[in-house]
């Protein structure tokens, strides 16, 4: 069975990333966590999870042309794998059925 | 505190500390672009800084799926060291073994100490001819030519 060390951080950073499409960069992405996961990220952090997701083949990358605007810097752009979306889906099971049959997090009808 | 330029000294460290080509650089400027925050840069410097730090180490995976909890422990990355505090020369022998090891010396044979004590006198005689011989040898030594500066 192959192993997931997926850490909170890095599986935002792959949702992040599936949210903002095939485009996504650095900014785009730390720009979508703070909008939809409510907290600031630095993006040196970002980056280091990045390189850590596409070291261990669950992202890859491809660099932009440079740009004006980034002091003729260029963009590297990120895109999910295959095998990082099984990661993801992984995660998401496990936390589902840790989730289930606590009485504390259902929902309140009124 | 905004301006249009990013800080020089934050440009000068993040080149310095990224490697060539790192678009975190790029990034940080064209965000710069729409923030406006030179404070907003420093931090994110000093977290690149920090982050270029901690990236050889593994995380500590809070959701850590694997189906051997100690076999996935093991991964995380330790940096666990012994250190001598005691300044004990003997391995396994701390302060108070040799507390203990003097003491019985002192009880069962006190002419002992005499004995090192001439060990030590003799070796620290020894050891400075030693070194005032090599000084006096190495300001006689004459240096051999250069080949650089042969005609």
């Amino acid at each position: 069975m192959p192993r997931n060390l997926l850490t909170d951080f890095e599986l935002m950073i792959l949702l992040a990333t599936l949210r903002v499409g095939d485009e996504a960069y650095g900014v785009q992405i730390a720009r979508e966590i703070e909008s939809t996961g409510g907290r600031s990220v630095l993006l040196g952090a970002v980056y280091a999870a990045l390189e850590r997701l596409e070291r261990t083949d669950l992202m890859v990358s491809r660099l932009g042309e440079p740009t004006g605007e980034r002091g003729g810097r260029a963009k590297r752009f990120f895109r999910v794998t295959p095998r990082g979306l099984r990661a993801v889906k992984e995660t998401q099971r496990a936390l589902m059925s840790l989730w289930n049959g606590i009485p504390e997090l259902k929902e309140r009808r009124t | 505190m905004t301006t249009r330029h990013p800080p020089r000294v934050a440009l000068w460290l993040l080149n310095r500390i990224l490697p060539a080509g790192d678009p975190l650089t790029g990034d940080l400027v064209e965000e710069f672009g729409r923030r406006g925050s030179r404070l907003w840069f420093w931090r994110q410097t000093a977290g690149a800084v920090l982050a270029r730090r901690e990236r050889n180490r593994l995380p500590v995976a809070p959701l850590g799926l694997t189906d051997d909890p100690v076999d996935g422990l093991t991964t995380v990355d330790r940096h666990v060291r012994t250190v001598n505090l005691t300044a004990s020369p003997i391995y396994g022998i701390g302060g108070l073994g040799l507390v203990a090891l003097a003491t019985l010396v002192s009880i069962m044979s006190p002419a002992s100490w005499l004995v090192a004590l001439i060990i030590v006198l003799t070796g620290l005689v020894l050891g400075g001819a030693l070194a005032y011989a090599r000084g006096r040898r190495g300001a006689s030594r004459v240096p051999p030519a250069s080949p650089l500066t042969r005609g």
